[in-house]
Parts: C-alpha cells; structure tokens; sequence
C-alpha cells in the first residue's frame, strides 16, 4: 500500500518555536482566506432584480450545449443551428436592432454542469435569453434552474412525456409534436388505407430510451385501436449492440408490420440482423435512425433503404420560409447537409427572435405570454403551445425512396406524391 | 497536553476554512453560480471522504461508489412521489437504502480478499441503472423521475443547498475522522497493509470491511436524497454514471488516499479543475481524454496524493520539529525495562480465570491439542497427520530442521490455512472449522519467523489494533486515547519499546519489531502464544529482553508455543520440547531427555553422519535460519 | 424447440468471441496480478482501426486481425514497459485505476480522431447466413466464432507446448520459483501483458463487424470481459471459456424467453450467486493465505 496512514496529519509536531511561527502562519492563512472570500463577492444584486437591459449593447443569449459526452453529436449540431441563425440574423440587423450574441457553453453532457452551466449564464452573466440544451436528460435539469429564475426556456430537443407534466410555464418545446404524438401522422397513414391493405399484425421493438420509447407505444396504442394485432412489443436496453436474437424472434412471428422504436445504431442492427435472418416486413417504420441520412443508408446498404418509414421534424427540401436559406446558410458554413438537430436548433432561435420582435423588448413574462397566446412561423412549419409548452403540431411522415429521404406525409408538405406500400425485400 | 496543542494544525487550517465557507453565502447572498460551483465541491467531497473510508483506510478499491448517490436520489425521489412529502425530508432514508445495499453487496464479495470487489462494484453500479431502466413501476424506467422545484423563493435558489452540503460534508470529515481514531480504523488500515496478519490478530476482516462499505455509503445516499431535489430530476443514466465514479477516485487520489482531509482537498482541486475546462475550456472534445491523463498522471506521479507529498515535503524542511517530539516524548516517560516493571493487570487479566501455574508441570490439562492434522500442498505433504498437545501453563518447543513443516502446523493452528484433515482442539473447543479472528478471540496468539507488523502504522497503533473480542464495544472503543491507548503504552513499556510509541514500525529494527510483535500479540490476552522463531535475527541484548518477558508472562500463566532453532535458548527456557520432522512430531520430553535422543539427532543430521556431537548443530544458528520453504 | 436450439447455437457462437476477448484479461490477470481495464478501450481500438483499414482499403476486417494483432502485440509491450512496469511493485488498485485511465485517455483520443459516432464494418457476407436444419448461423458470426476459436487454440499451443508458454505459466503459478530455474519476472510479465493485449486485436477485428461501436462503448465491453473473468474465476483460461459461454447463453435465452432488457441483469445475478457459493468463482483458485 502505498497511501499514507490516515493519522499521519495527527502526528504531534509541536514545539514552542514552531507554534510561535505557525501563529504568525496561520494569520496569514485568515487573511488569505478572508480576501478570498471579498475576492469573490462580486456585486449584490438579488437574483429577482432584473437588471434593466442595456439597449446599446448586443442581446446576449446563452445557452449549454452537449459540445462533449454521450450527446456530443447532437449536441454540435444544435451549436451550428443556432450559429447558422445568430450570423443570419445579425446580417439582417440583429433583433430589435440590436446584434444578437451567443454565449455557448459545454455542459459535457453532465446533469451537474448543465445547471451549473444555467445558473451562470442567468445570474452571473446576466444572459438576457436562453435557449434550450440538447436532449431531455439535460433539459428536465436545465429548465427547472430557468423556471426557478422566471426565464423563457425554448428547447430544441426534449419532447420526453415527463416534460410537461411538471407545470413549468416558462418551457416551451420548439418541435412540432412532443414524442408520444410523433408518430401521429404514420397512424393516420395506416388509417387512409383500405381494410384490406392495412396491416394486420405488428411488432415494436423499442429501444428503452425516453423519446424513442413514448412514439412506439402511442403508435402501438392506436394501431390497436385500429384492430392491428400486436405480436411483440418489448423493450431492448439502448446498449444493445447485438439483435441477432430480436430479429431471430421477429422472423419467427412474421409481422405485416415492423415499427422500431430506435435511436440510430440499432435501427441499422436491426435491418440488417433482419436481412441475414433474411425476413423483410410488409412495412418498416423506425424512430429517428432513418433520418441520419448518410450514416443510415451507409450502414444498412441504399438498396436495403427502400421503402422505410420515419417521421421527423424537419426536412431539408421543406417548403417553410426560411428553410431554404437556412440549408444554404449551413451548407455554406460548414459544407454537409443540415441535420435535423441543426434545423430544430434554428426554429428555437426564431420562437425566441419572434416572440421578442412581437414583444417588443426583452421581458420574460411577456414572452411567455405571448408565446402561450401566439402561433410562430419556423422552417420547422407552424408552432404553438399548449399551456404546459407542449406543441400542438404534427410530424411529417417521411419515407426513403430511390435512395432519397421524401416527405410523404402531410399531403400539403409532401415532397413526393407516392408511397411505397408493401415494402420490397432486402438486396 | 503538549499532544493536545500539537494536534490541531491542520485541523486549525480546515476550521478556517470551515468559517470561511460558512460566512461565504452571508457576505455574498446574491450569487447563486459560485454557490453553485461550491456546492458541487462539497458533493463531491462527501463522496470522496466516504469512499476513502473503504478505499482509502480498508484498502478495497471500490470503483461504483456513485451508485450510493444514485441510490439515495431514486429512494428519496420514490418516497418523495409516494408520500408527497418534500424529498429533503426523506434524504437520510437515502442513506439507509446506501446501507443496506451496501451490507448485501458486501456480504458477498467482501467475505474473501483480492481484485472481486473493484469488479463487481463496476458491475453492481451498471446493474442498479439496468434495474432502475427497467423497473418501471417503482422508478418510471428511462422516463426518470422529476420532482418540484423547491419551496424557497428564488433570491435564496442554492443557498439552503449550500448549508445543507455543506453540512453533510462536515457530518462526513467528522464521521471519517472518529472512524479512524477508532480500533475499527486501525483495523481497516491492518487490513490494507496485510490482511492475514489482520485476521490473526483479531480483526474480524469480513466484518470490518462490511462495516467499512456501508459506512463509506450511507453519507452518499443521504447527499444523494438532497442532489434529487438540487437537480429536480434523476434518471438512470444520469444517477448511475460511471464517470462520476472516476471523479470520486480522481479526487481522493489527488488530495491524498487514507489521509482525513486528503479526499476534501482533493475534491476541490477536481471540481474547479473541471468548472475552469467548462467555462475556459471552450468546448473542446477532449474533457474524457483530460481526466483519463490526469488520473494516469496522479496514479505514476503522485501516487500518495497531494495532502501527503506536501506533508512530507514540510518534514523535511523543518526536520527539527520531528526530532524535538521524538526527545520530548522520550524525556516524558524514560527508558523503561521489563524487570523493573511488574507484569500489569491488563496482561494477566485474560488468564485470571486459568489461575497462575507453575511451568512445566506434566500432567497440566492440555490447552492446545493437535490430532492428526495434515497438509498437503499438491504433492508436497508438509503436515502429515501430526498430533501435538500443548499443556497448560508450559513452554512447550517445537524444534526441527527446515522444512519440517513446523511453521505450516502453526499457520493449521492459527487458522491462515485450512487443513486437509484432523482435528485442532483449543481450550476445550475446537477450532479447526473457526476463522482466525474467532480464534484469536478465544486467546490464541501468534508472531511470525519474518515480522508482519503493520510498516505504515506506527508502533503505538500496531499495538492497539489487535481485538480481544468480537463486541463491537470493542471494536468502535477509541485507540488515540482512554483505556485501549493506555492498555498499548502499558505493553510497549513491558517489551521495553514505551519510547519508540510514535515511530513508524517499519523503521524498527528488527529485532524491536519482534517484541512490538510480541506486544501486539499480547493485546489478545491470549492464553496461548505461538512463537515462530522469536530469537531469529535478534541481537542478544534484546533476545535476554525477550526471555525475560516470556518468563515473566509464562508466571502469570499465559502458554507459549515456541518454534525456534536456537537450540541453547530452547533447552534453558523450554519443557517439554517437541521434535518434528517430515510433517510429524518424532520425539517429546524434558529438554535434557530430548538432547540426548538419537532419534533427534538423526533427524537433524541426516542417517550418513552420526558422530557423538554434544553441540547442537552449527547450521542451525539464530540468524541464519532463514526462508524455511513450507510450498 | 427450434427457438430453443436457435437460441443455444447463437449463444454459443458469442461466447466463442467473448472467451477470445476475455482471455487476454484473465492471462495478464494470472500472470501479474493487474486487472487491465483498459483492454475494453483495446478492443474498441483494434475494431476502429480494423474499420479504418476496411474503410480505407477494403481488406476483410476479420482478416484484418493480421495487421491488428501483431500492432497489438507491440502496442502491448510498449504500454507494459512505459506504463504498467511503474505500478507493479505498488498496490493492485494503483494498477486499475492506471488502466483506468489508460482506458479513458484512448477514449478521449478516439473522440477527438475519429469522432463521436457509431461504426461497424459490413463486409460482403455481412448479411448472410448459414442455414443448417431449422437455425440460421449469421456468417458473420461464424466467422468470427471460427477466428476466436482459432486464436484461442493457438493461445492454448503457445501457453502449453512452447518454453515461453511454459515460462509464462510457471510465472504464473510460482514467481519465485520461476525466478530461480531463470524466467525473467520482468522479461515474462511483459511478454504476458503483450499476447493479452494481442488477443484485443483479433478481438478488437471481430468487434468491428459484429457490434456497432463508438469510443464509449469500452465501458460495455470492460464490464462484460470482466464480468466473464470474475464468475470463471479470476486468472484461470478454462475459466473465462466457460464464462464466456455462460455469458452468451444468458444473453441469447434472456432475450429470446424474456426481455433483452434483463439480460445483463441476469448475467450479473448468475455472478452474485456464483460468488455467494464459490467466491473464487467457477474455476478460480483460492487464493492461498501468506506463508512466510
């Protein structure tokens, strides 16, 4: 053992001398310990005094994003949406005529220093606005720290059920839907069809995370409703790294329809854990992992794409004002097509932007207000809330056709006009 | 008294810096981000001061230890939910879970020694956020838990948080500091520097080190009732996070491993490190890369921790200090010998009961009865089916040439080996089937051919440590100072080494390691000391000390065992004297009876060569009878 | 009963590879009393690399183990000498908490090289099957199972027929005795600590086409190697077969007959039980009490 023994401290080392200069050392000690403590008392303002905001100055909006950690992908990817719009905007004049300035932090993607993070962006810094974090685990942390300060919280991710049962009335979810409604509009699909096309069997895989697993088990719920039958519904740990045994099962129990309930990685174990059982679905309808365009279509095979369902937020080709500039914005900026996490990042930044233009300063309460009473228009389609922040809105169903992510649902958004019904067998 | 001043220099240190924690939020109320940051130190620090108590003092790396947290915050959460109570209220019953989880893990690895334990402390801390993802019904799985915001108003946000952490983490130095002033500290650091000696000496390891695990959690879960409520939310990622694990490591590494204050230190160097990488760091991807190098770097540079480094660094700038203490201490009490002083009652008191006998008497009932005991270790049979009675109130030797399997027979007898058949019989008990803490309890002791002591512990706390008893009166009796200190400085004084109290005992000699041996033993109260080779490598003038105690104990009726190969010392202090050779006893009788055996001498001697020696064997001589091969 | 048998014969092919993987770590465990924790973090190293060179060059990325193994080996030796050789004479714990941060310090390497993202290599077979009677065998897998087994069985050659093996298991058993007949202590453990870490890189290889993988994922793979190591008994190559079996039997039959979910939990419970009976676990030794 190499530490030291737990008294050594203890050892007497006393002598007359010596106490005498340790007097002379420990009044040193108090007045360094004491000036540190002035040191750090900076000025005294209560936390409710809102510091009136000085018009001249740039409009500071902070934020913590995931820059490292579990959720650092992400994470960046919200950074650059909000970029995107803070270099959009300020080329345009700012807000309110004033330039707009991002203050981002890296919360590690640790619940500690997110509200850390927070808090030092609200009292220390004196941010005038905050935008959200990324992901709910940091968000259910992050907007307590903003509701218990009385400022607007605009996420850009965290659509989790728990969200908005808390009675916050400072949150709001720049979505379109939280995430037991986002497969909303794949249900209504399944109910367009004809009796006979429907599917009658289903199975949902569901990777135990806290977006993915709400989407499933509503869509399982109103399939149901629909007199679609369940023959397997079970949750998978979002370690899972092998589906070898899933898919064994699923093959096993042949459902007309697979909805998976997947992050990203396994959305692509499974696909292919199904193609090497070499059993293919009449329809196949994954959370999230289909719109990781290039990573997706890489990791199951193009071919193997063909005819999967997803729903998202956003997509690239939408016809929303804005949208448009924002994908040549970020295109410019950093040569790779948007993620859907950039694009949610920029419509939190213009529920924000709209709210305060309409407002007309920057004062929390009346943006809440506002923002409770008032429908936004963002690249993601219309926003409005509910009064717990939770959106009113509805996802496009998307669907990969000839190795291209299409919009195929709502009508009045779709970028294509077909959709492929049944799914045609792996490559 | 002089102790007493003496004392307090880093404790003066840590008051003040207690006061000027305490007075921080009064002078500077309206910030609640350096609250913040602080309070995150004491959080930290609450962990690392806890898991030093197992890591640190017990030596048993536990690398899940933020499972505690987790625990307390899901219990505390949970309750808070149920009862609709605020989730501060039922903090302590966070500590509780902390507990009783820890006993169960505990109960199960910690009962052998070795790496088990850092391993499944991993594991146990992966498997408590599989169960918290996946029972649902008690813990909403993945979804987690939110809990209101709290009740106070929002001028005051962090700092009733900060009061509360703040007063855990004092809660928690105290706690950690009593621990170890305790026989129950002494033992977990025996256990850290040498678990078998430990056992043999009384320390209940299985207890002590469960005793340890669930001391080191409950302060964490109660921490962890008030960070659910900080927090406001807890998730299974998020509770049961192994990186928070690393920190606490981290951090008492870096402060100082097994020192009090160490851990508290240590807690704050990490925890602004990695507040200034946030805010100055600039979101660089490499936060995990930093912490895996600096833990590497602590572990190869720094490997004792901060507190001690600089501890020692002021030792030997002002070295007069030491030396002044060390003449003090030996002006107090003088240079004390074992026949100026009478054996004290404390030593005779765990033999009261036998009565004093006279040595030597044949027909003593026996304390110690070996009967047909072997050992085998693969196809060497050290032990084979020996029988050895050990009377009452003799000095029984057990003489043989090496290799004999003499010191194997004792490792049967005190309980370091099991053996592969036979039966050990002990004051009418037996006790082969027993731990070895359970037979030291029963009051046998024993000192090695190659001394144990404790080296990182000083001579007075290796004397201290041992436990007559299994009552956890005596275990959580206090070794700094009343009667279990005094009772050690009673017999440091009897072995003639009151002076060297202070010392480290690995810068003994080791001949004055033999007698803090021998003192140690006593501690035990034993009725029955197994010698091993007690005059090997000790110079004479300390071997007449030696003997004179022997004598002097044997009067007072303890039992001695003597394994020795100074064969003139045997036959002057020994009857009778057993003979063992090839794992069995070949001869037994009054020394004089003995020496004149030629069955003996054969063994000694080998059949070729058989002369009319009267000497005992020249090979044989204290000092070089070293390393007998026993595998 | 065909579920039954499907579930038995995939369990089996992943044990295969968890044995490969695990016996590394038992080895450097037998030999020198280290728990490296960094071997995960190895693993997840070797199946980068191997992604990179698939990536890059469209090699096979189990053949690929040609290239990853003898980088290992090296790797291995290099990291023994520089790093691990400073804690050998101090406590067991300063050993895992310097692989630990080894472990991490790749990781956090890995995050700023390649990225925080998930990768898998998909060779050509990758999607397809043998089918022998009702089951189906994921090439992939039986490929993978087939080179784990392969290098296993070499491991067995070198360790029992070869005077290094011999060298390395005397060291293992007898580091005095093993001193005095002329095996090098020092030379040994490094040459131990080299073929353990080797073993990562047919290991690491086999990883890249069977699991996803991100630099994270060396916390999954250090818990399971270790969680093989403990209920086979600590240093014992037997042992960590029969774990790894265990391992991958209780993975495939949770999951087929219950939740995926709990499959984990049902391998750690198998351990606590395992060790509330045998705490050597399965195969270990006990550890002997000091004798002086």
């Amino acid at each position: 053992m190499t530490a030291s023994p737990p008294w050594q401290s203890q050892i007497s080392t006393g002598s007359a001398l010596t106490r005498v200069r340790r007097r002379g050392r420990t009044r040193r000690i108090v007045a360094v310990a004491v000036a540190a403590a002035m040191a750090l008392a900076a000025c005294g303002q209560r936390p409710s005094e809102s510091s009136g905001s000085d018009t001249g100055k740039p409009i500071v909006i902070g934020a913590s994003l995931p820059l490292t950690g579990d959720f650092a992908q992400p994470g960046g990817e919200a950074k650059r949406g909000y970029e995107v719009w803070q270099n959009m905007v300020n080329a345009k004049g700012g807000v309110l005529g004033r330039q707009v300035q991002l203050k981002i932090t890296d919360d590690a993607s640790s619940q500690d220093t997110v509200v850390a993070d927070y808090t030092k962006l609200i009292t220390q810094d004196k941010v005038d606005l905050l935008l959200g974090t990324f992901s709910s685990l940091l968000n259910y942390a992050a907007s307590s720290v903003a509701e218990k300060n009385r400022m607007v919280f605009v996420e850009p991710a965290g659509g989790a059920t728990n969200m908005f049962t808390r009675g916050f009335k400072y949150l709001f979810f720049a979505q379109p839907a939280s995430a037991p409604h986002q497969a909303d509009v794949f249900v209504d699909w399944v109910k367009s069809l004809p009796e006979a096309e429907r599917p009658k069997t289903a199975a949902y895989p569901i990777q135990d995370d806290p977006f993915t697993k709400p989407v499933i088990q509503t869509m399982q719920k109103d399939l149901e409703a629909l007199g679609v039958r369940t023959v397997y519904s079970s949750l998978y740990p979002a370690d899972t790294t092998n589906f070898q045994t899933i898919a064994g099962t699923l093959a096993g129990k042949k459902p007309d329809l697979i909805a998976q309930g997947a992050v990203f990685e396994d959305g692509v174990g499974l696909v292919r854990s199904l193609k090497q059982l070499n059993y293919s679905p009449k329809a196949l309808f994954q959370t999230s992992a289909p719109s990781n365009a290039g990573q997706y279509s890489d990791g199951v095979g193009v071919a193997n794409t063909e005819g999967v369902f997803y729903t998202v937020s956003w997509h690239q080709d939408a016809t929303t004002p804005l949208n448009s500039e924002f994908v040549a914005a970020y295109k410019k900026a950093y040569n790779a097509d948007p993620a859907e996490d950039a694009a949610d990042a920029f419509a939190a930044a213009q529920v924000v932007q709209a709210a305060v233009e309409k407002v007309g300063a920057i004062d929390q309460d009346k943006i809440r207000d506002w923002l409770h009473s008032n429908t936004v228009q963002t690249i993601l389609g219309p926003l409005s809330w509910k009064a717990t922040g939770e959106p009113n809105g509805k996802f496009l169903l998307a669907q990969w056709q000839s190795g291209k992510a299409q919009v195929v649902a709502p009508a009045e958004v779709a970028t294509s006009k077909n959709i492929i019904n049944p799914k045609p067998a792996w490559k | 008294m002089n102790r007493l001043r003496a004392l307090p220099r880093a404790h003066l240190i840590a008051g003040l810096c207690l006061v000027a924690l305490l007075m921080y939020p009064v002078v500077n109320p309206w910030e609640p981000y350096p609250q913040a940051v602080l309070l995150l130190g004491f959080l930290l620090a609450i962990q690392a001061s806890s898991w030093n108590i197992i890591s640190g003092y017990g030596g048993y790396t536990s690398l899940g230890h933020s499972m505690f947290l987790g625990l307390g915050s899901y219990t505390a959460g949970i309750l808070a939910l149920r009862w609709g109570v605020n989730p501060l209220w039922v903090a302590p019953l966070g500590g509780v879970t902390a507990l009783v989880i820890a006993v169960l893990i505990g109960s199960v690895v910690l009962r052998t020694r070795g790496h088990a334990f850092v391993i499944i402390t991993i594991a146990m801390l992966l498997a408590a956020q599989i169960i918290a993802t996946n029972f649902q019904s008690l813990t909403q799985g993945s979804d987690g838990i939110t809990l209101e915001l709290p009740f106070w108003g929002r001028d005051f946000q962090n700092i009733p948080f900060y009061y509360i952490f703040l007063s855990l983490l004092v809660l928690t130095v105290l706690f950690s500091a009593w621990l170890r002033r305790t026989k129950f500290g002494a033992g977990l650091v025996a256990i850290r520097e040498d678990e078998g000696k430990a056992a043999s000496i009384g320390v209940n390891t299985t207890r002590f080190k469960i005793v340890a695990y669930a001391a080191s959690a409950f302060m964490i879960g109660t921490a962890g009732g008030v960070y659910a409520y900080y927090l406001t939310f807890i998730n299974p990622i998020g509770s049961f996070a192994i990186l928070g694990s690393v920190l606490i490591v981290l951090a008492t590494l870096t402060g100082g491993r097994g020192t009090l204050y160490g851990p508290v230190i240590g807690a704050f160097i990490v925890n602004l490190v990695s507040e200034a990488a946030t805010v100055y760091g600039g979101g660089s991807q490499s936060r995990v890369l930093i912490f895996g190098l600096a833990l590497m770097l602590v572990v190869l540079f720094l490997p004792k921790g901060i507190l001690p480094t600089v501890e020692a660094w002021c030792r030997r700038r002002h070295p007069a200090e030491v030396e002044y203490t060390d003449q003090a201490g030996a002006l107090n009490r003088g240079p004390v010998t074992t026949r100026e002083r009478p054996l004290p009652e404390v030593v005779a008191a765990g033999v009261a009961d036998e009565g004093a006998r006279r040595p030597g008497s044949g027909d003593d009932p026996p304390l110690l009865d070996v009967r047909g005991v072997s050992k085998r270790f693969g196809g060497l049979t050290a032990v084979d089916g020996a029988d050895l009675t050990v009377r009452q109130g003799t000095i029984t030797a057990l003489i043989g040439p090496n290799g004999s399997g003499k010191t194997t027979l004792f490792n049967l007898i005190t309980g370091g080996m099991a053996a592969d058949s036979g039966e050990i019989w002990f004051d009418g008990r037996r006790i082969d089937g027993m731990r070895p803490w359970k037979r030291g309890h029963l009051g046998l002791g024993r000192t090695y051919q190659v001394t144990r002591l404790f080296k990182e512990m000083t001579v007075q706390q290796n004397v201290v440590a041992p436990l007559p008893d299994s009552r956890w009166r005596t275990m959580l009796s206090d070794a700094v100072h009343g009667h279990e200190a005094d009772r050690a400085r009673e017999l440091l004084d009897i072995v003639g080494l009151g002076r060297m109290a202070d010392q480290p005992a690995g810068s003994l000699s080791f001949g004055q390691q033999k007698l803090v041996e021998l003192a140690q033993v006593l501690m035990l109260q034993p009725k029955l000391i197994l010698l091993d080779e007690p005059a090997g490598g000790v110079n004479p003038s300390l071997l007449g000390r030696l003997t004179e105690v022997i004598r002097e104990l044997n009067a007072a009726g303890v039992t001695f065992l003597i394994v020795e190969h100074n064969i003139p010392l045997v036959l002057e202090l020994c009857d009778p004297v057993v003979v063992f050779s090839h794992g069995a006893p070949i001869a037994e009788g009054p020394p004089e009876r003995i020496q004149a055996d030629p069955v003996v001498l054969d063994a000694y001697l080998g059949d070729d060569w058989r002369p009319a020696a009267t000497d005992p064997p020249a090979h044989h001589s204290p000092g070089t009878a070293t390393g007998e091969v026993v595998r | 009963m065909a579920q039954l048998t499907q579930a038995i014969a995939l369990g089996l092919l992943i044990g295969g590879v968890y044995a490969l993987m695990a016996s590394g770590l038992t080895l450097i465990f037998g030999v020198m009393h280290i728990i490296n924790v960094a071997q995960g973090a190895f693993l997840v190293l070797m199946a980068m690399v191997t992604w990179w060179l698939w990536h890059e060059t469209g090699i096979d990325p189990i053949l690929a183990s040609v290239i990853t193994t003898p980088l290992m080996f090296a790797f291995g030796w290099v990291a023994y000498r520089l790093l691990i050789s400073r804690v050998r004479g101090s406590s067991p714990s300063m050993s895992i908490l310097l692989t630990f941060g080894f472990a991490m310090v790749i990781e956090g390497v890995l995050n700023v090289t390649a990225g925080n993202k998930f990768k898998s290599a998909t060779p050509s077979y990758f999607e397809e099957s043998f089918r022998v009677g009702s089951i189906s065998l994921p090439k992939a897998q039986v490929f993978g199972f087939l080179a784990a087994m392969g290098i296993l069985g070499v491991l067995f050659f070198v360790l029992t027929r070869t005077w290094t093996g011999r060298a390395i298991r005397a060291a293992t058993q007898n580091p005095s005795g093993a001193a005095l007949v002329g095996v090098g202590a020092s030379g040994t453990a490094a040459l131990a600590f080299a073929i353990g870490s080797a073993t990562t890189g047919v290991g690491g290889s086999i990883l890249s086409v069977l699991y996803p993988f991100f630099p994270a994922s060396h916390y999954d793979w250090i818990s399971r190697l270790l969680g093989i190591v403990v209920l086979g008994g600590m240093g014992s190559l037997p042992g960590a077969l029969i774990g790894a079996g265990i391992l991958g039997l209780a993975e495939t039959l949770t999951a087929t007959y219950g939740s995926l979910s709990w499959s984990t939990l049902v391998f750690y419970i198998v351990i606590m039980v395992v060790l509330l009976v045998r705490p050597q676990g399965l195969f270990g030794a006990r550890l002997r009490e000091d004798v002086t």
